[in-house]
């Protein structure tokens, strides 16, 4: 039997990215996979540690995906000519850059953790590029998603309680704004949890900081659409 | 949402292929057809864009490949090539995308980059070679990329998953229905042409040596160019594949499953592990570390030069 995938890809993802050769997998996803890293920590890196599942680990210096990681991690577009050069970019930023192998379990060949940590803040991404420039990251900081980056997402981090998502949800709904798909996850009952809303148009600021400013969110971030 | 190619053919049976397509991306995706349109112009000038600088060669990153596109074109403009023009063209122009990527240049990845070169090979040379207008070309973008994501709804589109049939074979199969609108085939023609040309693919592995994307990959997309071609024309004269197409990309699935890990873009068999592989492969990873230490004590002498400084 088939797995089948819970959503299209579109024609543009399909006849596309224009990217920075020489592999879709292996330098468009996983700069998307960096970038992804870069755009949650929202603000300039000073150390990213990649570890790479044993597959991509085995296959990343012939694809150029270390450029791409890193070109991701220091905000680089798919299409950015300056790619190849990333890691000396990054060394002239001042960025540690360390790459590991470790085995991620039952996860897509090319999947890698990425630790990135800025002066104020750090995060922690974990995802596949599963082909075509195409991403999936399944863990943000800890908590299960499910994120491809395709549309403008807002994630929020707070203290597990109810009504919650009604709060949240109300917000967006006042600016008449849809929302494609929500996914919420926490590590125990009444702590930490985690919410993440894909939306059809981007939210205003003004939204994002009635977001903020409800009781119990201990940060949201909003990310547009990971080019 | 159209999910499958049973209720593709249904849905679009009398229609326009490309509107079909636009249509349901645009509902799907909340992306305007014009917006969708103009980002295909965009890509398709890249295309073009990379055909124009490829043809001139170059060395590729790994230093594997680099003069295919400059020799056949050589060739073509001394009229020493024997094939008709359309196809050599499409040999040529997937040669010259693909020289492009493995130089690290700006390409389109059509459904990947490793078989980038598959997709315009074939429609740019028709474009050329029929006198057809570039807004069909860019419908046919659309065609072949519609095709590509509903075979997508099912298959993971990357070597790691399931070879080189995911890329190449399913590249094919894109510009396969994407020549057989332009040639203004129907709806069922089209599917028929992505049919044949996916089926004639399925087991083919990725097993790049070296791991890079440079071979077989570069010289590959030139003949999976012509292989695409191919299926649009026995398509096009009403022959059929006896299996559906949805049938072929699950088969394609199981298949991609049943392949050994070393056949999966692992470069760790097949023509990665010949004798001659081998050796490329040690060498590429011995100038890798080379490079890298090279790297680490330039790092460590501009840290002691800025401690002797602070001194």
């Amino acid at each position: 039997m088939t797995v089948r995938h819970d959503r299209k890809v579109s024609i543009l993802d399909v006849m596309g990215p224009v990217m920075v050769g020489p592999s879709s997998s292996h330098t468009a996803g996983t700069a998307r996979l960096g970038r992804v890293a870069r755009e949650i920590l929202d603000e300039d890196p000073v150390t990213v540690r990649f570890y790479l599942h044993p597959p991509l680990a085995a296959t990343y210096r012939g694809h150029g995906s270390d450029f791409a990681l890193v070109g991701g991690a220091i905000g680089l577009n798919v299409d950015d000519p300056r790619i190849p050069e990333a890691i000396r970019i990054a060394e002239q930023m001042g960025v540690n850059i360390e790459f590991h192998e470790e085995d991620l379990g039952e996860v897509h060949p090319n999947t890698v953790r990425i630790e990135i940590e800025g002066e104020k803040r750090k995060a922690e991404v974990v995802g596949s590029s599963i082909g075509g420039g195409v991403i999936e990251v399944f863990k943000i900081n800890g908590f299960q998603t499910r994120f491809k980056g395709d549309s403008p997402t807002l994630l929020l981090f707070y203290r597990d309680r109810p009504g919650m998502i009604s709060e949240v949800t109300r917000i967006i709904a006042e600016e008449r704004i849809n929302i494609a798909s929500l996914y919420c996850s926490r590590k125990q009952r009444g702590k930490d949890a985690f919410m993440q809303i894909d939306v059809d148009s981007p939210i205003s600021d003004a939204a994002l900081g009635r977001i903020c400013a409800l009781a119990d969110v201990s940060e949201a971030r909003y990310l547009d659409r990971i080019p | 949402m159209i999910e499958s190619f049973k209720q593709l053919e249904q849905i679009a049976k009398d229609r326009d292929l490309a509107d079909v397509f636009l249509e349901t991306d645009e509902q799907e995706h909340a992306v305007p057809r014009d917006q969708i349109l103009e980002a295909l112009r965009k890509r398709r000038a890249v295309m073009r864009d990379c055909v124009e600088r490829g043809k001139n060669g170059g060395l590729s990153m790994g230093k594997l490949v680099g003069n295919e596109a400059k020799l056949l074109n050589e060739a073509f403009q001394n009229g020493k090539t024997f094939l008709d023009p359309l196809t050599v063209k499409a040999e040529l122009y997937a040669l010259s995308v693909m020289g492009e990527n493995s130089r690290m240049g700006v390409i389109v990845a059509a459904p990947t980059a490793g078989a980038g070169g598959v997709v315009p090979g074939m429609l740019l040379a028709l474009e050329e070679e029929r006198k057809i207008d570039q807004e069909k070309t860019v419908r046919a973008l659309v065609v072949a990329g519609g095709i590509g994501s509903i075979i997508a709804l099912t298959a993971n589109i990357s070597g790691a998953a399931g070879g080189c049939q995911n890329e190449v074979g399913v590249a094919s199969s894109m510009g396969a229905a994407g020549v057989a609108y332009m040639m203004g085939g129907s709806t069922r023609q089209s599917i028929h042409a992505a049919a044949l040309a996916l089926k004639n693919t399925l087991g083919l592995v990725c097993d790049p040596v070296g791991g890079l994307v440079e071979v077989p990959c570069v010289k590959r997309n030139a003949l999976f160019a012509v292989h695409g071609l191919t299926a649009a024309q026995l398509a096009l004269a009403g022959i059929e594949s006896v299996i559906p197409m949805d049938e072929i990309v699950e088969a394609m699935v199981r298949i991609g499953r049943a392949l050994p890990r070393g056949l999966k873009e692992t470069a760790e068999g097949g023509l990665a592990t010949t004798v001659t592989g081998c050796e490329i492969g040690q060498r590429i990873k011995d100038e890798a570390n080379q490079r890298r230490a090279a790297r680490a004590a330039e790092r460590e002498r501009a840290a002691q030069e800025r401690k002797s400084a602070i001194k």
